[in-house]
């Protein structure tokens, strides 16, 4: 009688829908998957380290390229906690501008994670409509910080600079004049908050363009009803947080419960699931991109109602203008000390962690008194989220082992770090 | 046809290629330029890459491929197999983890075979250089024809990488020695 | 968190009593400093207990405390060298825990430090705990207490040798296969020891001593001046730090 065995096979770390570097090993019995043993640290790139080299300032780069969706977010965890430490407050208007762009990248977060989801389970139309969105939420990065992806925009004490007066548009070629060239420059025509306006009015209907493809497509609800469900319990115990917490019916967003930046002033609603499927999830995330565009708007409401300073005046650890150093010797001074040593940060240690499209995104600062972080301590919800794969994915079969990954969301920049 | 591919002024005397003089098709003539530009025209027109996102590039390579700057009119399919695939387009940080599994998915690529270092962490180490985990430069591993600058470039700045590929792919003479 | 700083120090220190010390509380935190004999017993009362309720563990990571207070510029004293020779020799590679220069006020030299979630009383806190032997330092899982640990200590392990007794799968997951050393430790250097290429002779990726330098660009330096004490920060600072020592009388009253 022939012995039969599981069969142990490789899934990655080259793979088109292994989101990144990821190398899964997987024990086989048949086509069911016995037991999943993640390998990461194929992206492991020492950032934590490398920012133990840097002063503070230079570091908030590499934040950027840690969960490399959702850029403006893990700056935003950083940017707090340096601020926690030292003890300093942006102004209200920065606070606003924070808010709007962390809500713009959730955007930028869930759209490429319905595009890759959809183009993992073979719906590759959806990924080209939400590229199309996603090309907005560049421009405006771009309009912004000057880069389509690493913005770098926020600063410890607000962000670099205000929102600009008018929007790059689209010259007259050939190809495009009359009508059509209006038809496109139609969102350009004002200031960038008149194209985020305009972008945020408009995207809900290109939701429900999203929704027609696949809320109730036949082919999407058998490859995602019932397939990775997590319990609440076993969800807290996993360690998971956002949207893998609410799609199990866990009432938990730091937006709400511990609110940061101006959260608690703008009106929205968190989205929950119930059986803690892959659809239930995936009905989360579309609604949270509505919600999104709410929030969005009643920002640009206020910041068009109220003009001001976005970054604060104290010259301790934040540098003036460039007008003012060009023209006083202690602004000069201060110029320069910031920008070759950095500020000093008091003693202490803090934890600040935000609501980042994938879960909680946490900080964790640890200054001796220095111009560089002791240790800095990145929590990353993709590392808890993928150390349950084991639990999610054993009893499925293969396909769905692929619609799990794309359920927990993953980035590799923000699990290996 | 209108096609770009130089054509030598004179015959080169080359000791290199002894076998030229006595072989009259593998000297440069117009049957070989022709030929040439044949092969040329039809690898550069359909160029397909695999796709090797491993960081931030990644997210920047999708966007060239989708609507705004599509690369499908360029000929430019992305193909998950490395098999399947003429280029590899190195999107991303190499780590000293991935190398080996890096340099096994280059030489599963049949000849003719190029590779595009997207990006300043493939092309030294960039943002990340010197970290004890990162292979500063994925050229220490496979080599590699063009080099895109930028952190990360933007889907334009690929593109243009791609055309001067192509470029490069036209000055090679494969029947011609 | 409408509690006040007090108020959850007096609950902790109520609890636990001597076993563990209680820190400040910077952001609605507390950290509680716990003894590594007392650890599993606190983290189980932690999670278990209706006060605390803390049913997640949201992070857990290791702290190389070896350099820590050390500044690499001296900012006390006139020079009159320039930044070059100016920068003090000593990084933290050539001196051990023994012979620190900088005693700093830290215990030990590894801790894990781990951050609980209660979603219940919408409530965090940091523990510490030291691992007693800087040479071989072994800390209690508590991968049995919470999942979410399983990963962490791993990660805690490879990159800075701390062992979590108890745990049932404890291998490397960040760094190489092969990879000696433990990478995020301060005497380990940035760059690393070995470096990779290709090398065509022997068909395969092979591993070679680093040869780039090791680069400072900017020289640590602990300031601690006039200039940070502008007007506001001191205010802030002062009343952070009126608020801290009214509620640690509290505790010491409490105690009495």
């Amino acid at each position: 009688m022939a012995e039969i065995r599981n069969y142990t096979m490789n899934f990655g770390p080259q793979h088109p829908a292994a989101h990144g570097v990821l190398r899964l090993v997987l024990e086989m019995d048949g086509e069911t998957v016995v037991r999943a043993d993640p390998h990461v640290g194929l992206l492991h790139r020492a950032t934590e380290k490398l920012a133990e080299s840097k002063p503070f300032n230079q570091s908030i780069g590499y934040l950027d390229r840690l969960d490399y969706m959702s850029m403006m977010c893990n700056e935003h965890a950083y940017v707090r906690a340096i601020e926690d430490l030292l003890g300093i407050e942006p102004p209200p208007r920065a606070q606003y501008i924070r808010t709007m762009f962390d809500e713009i990248t959730r955007f930028s977060n869930h759209l490429l994670w319905i595009a890759s989801c959809g183009i993992d389970l073979g719906a590759m139309t959806v990924f080209l409509y939400c590229f199309r969105e996603r090309e907005m939420v560049m421009d405006m990065y771009e309009a912004v910080s000057g880069a389509r992806m690493h913005a770098g925009y926020y600063r410890p004490g607000g962000v670099y600079r205000d929102l600009p007066e008018s929007m790059p548009k689209h010259k007259e070629t050939r190809w495009t004049k009359g009508k059509d060239l209006k038809r496109s420059n139609e969102w350009r025509e004002g200031s960038l908050l008149d194209f985020i306006e305009a972008f945020a009015k408009d995207v809900p209907s290109k939701i429900d363009e999203y929704e027609t493809l696949l809320t109730e497509n036949r082919i999407w609800k058998q490859r995602t009803v019932g397939i990775g469900v997590v319990s609440p319990e076993k969800a807290l115990q996993l360690g998971c947080s956002g949207v893998m917490l609410r799609g199990s019916g866990v009432e938990w967003d730091l937006r709400k419960k511990q609110p940061y930046a101006m959260y608690d002033q703008v009106d929205f609603d968190v989205p929950v699931g119930v059986s803690g499927d892959c659809y239930d999830r995936y009905l989360c995330r579309v609604e949270e991109l509505r919600q999104s565009a709410k929030i969005i708007l009643q920002c640009v409401d206020w910041l068009k109602k109220n003009p001001g300073h976005v970054m604060l005046k104290n010259f301790k650890v934040i540098p003036p203008t460039r007008e003012e150093m060009k023209d006083d010797m202690e602004a000069l001074i201060h110029h320069f000390k910031l920008f070759t040593e950095g500020y000093c940060v008091p003693k202490g240690e803090t934890y600040c962690a935000v609501e980042a499209p994938k879960g909680e995104f946490g900080c964790y600062l640890v200054s001796d008194g220095a111009n560089k972080p002791f240790r800095a301590h990145f929590r990353a919800p993709g590392f808890a989220h993928l150390s349950g794969i084991n639990e999610m994915a054993r009893g499925h079969m293969l396909a769905d082992t692929v619609a799990i990954i794309s359920t927990l969301d993953l980035v590799f920049g923000e699990v290996d770090r | 046809m209108g096609m770009n591919n130089p054509v030598p002024l004179e015959t080169v005397d080359d000791i290199l290629r002894p076998s030229a003089d006595a072989n009259p098709l593998l000297e440069r003539g117009m049957v070989t330029t022709s030929l040439d530009a044949l092969l040329n025209w039809a690898r550069t027109g359909s160029m397909w890459p695999m796709t090797f996102g491993l960081a931030c590039c990644a997210v920047e390579m999708m966007q060239a491929g989708a609507a705004r700057y599509d690369l499908d009119r360029f000929g430019v399919i992305f193909r998950p197999s490395p098999r399947q695939s003429d280029v590899m387009i190195v999107a991303g940080t190499l780590t000293n983890k991935m190398a080996p599994a890096f340099r096994k998915v280059y030489d599963q690529m049949s000849n003719p075979k190029w590779v595009i270092s997207m990006g300043s962490c493939a092309n030294g180490g960039g943002y990340y250089h010197y970290a004890y985990s990162v292979t500063r430069g994925c050229d220490r591993v496979v080599p590699v024809d063009v080099y895109v600058p930028g952190c990360p470039p933007t889907a334009e700045a690929l593109i243009y990488g791609i055309l001067q590929l192509q470029a490069k792919v036209r000055r090679e003479s494969t029947i011609a020695r | 968190m409408s509690e006040t700083a007090k108020a959850i120090t007096d609950l902790f220190t109520a609890r636990f009593g001597d076993r563990v010390t209680v820190g400040a509380t910077q952001t609605g935190i507390t950290t509680l400093e716990v003894d590594v004999n007392a650890w599993l017993e606190v983290c189980r009362a932690l999670r278990d207990e209706e006060d605390f309720a803390f049913e997640q563990l949201t992070d857990l990571c290791g702290v190389d405390y070896l350099s820590y207070g050390l500044s690499e510029w001296d900012t006390e004293d006139a020079s009159q060298e320039g930044f070059g020779r100016g920068v003090e020799a000593l990084g933290p590679g050539r001196f051990d825990w023994a012979n620190r220069p900088e005693a700093g006020d830290v215990k030990q030299r590894f801790g894990v430090v781990v951050h609980l979630l209660s979603l219940k009383h919408n409530r965090r806190v940091r523990i510490r705990c030291f691992a007693p032997d800087e040479g071989m330092p072994i800390v209690p899982s508590l991968t049995e207490i919470w999942a979410s640990a399983n990963w962490y200590e791993r990660e805690a392990f490879d990159l800075f040798g701390i062992v979590f007794e108890g745990h049932n799968d404890l291998r490397r997951i960040m760094t190489d296969y092969g990879f000696t050393g433990h990478p995020f430790r301060k005497d380990f250097p940035l760059i690393g020891n070995v470096a990779v290429r290709y090398d065509s002779q022997k068909q395969r990726v092979v591993y070679e001593p680093v040869e780039i330098e090791p680069r400072v660009g900017v020289p640590r330096v602990l300031r601690d001046d006039s200039r940070y004490k502008t007007d506001e920060l001191d205010q802030a600072a002062d009343a952070r730090a009126e608020e801290v020592s009214a509620g640690l009388n509290g505790a010491e009253e409490g105690k009495d």
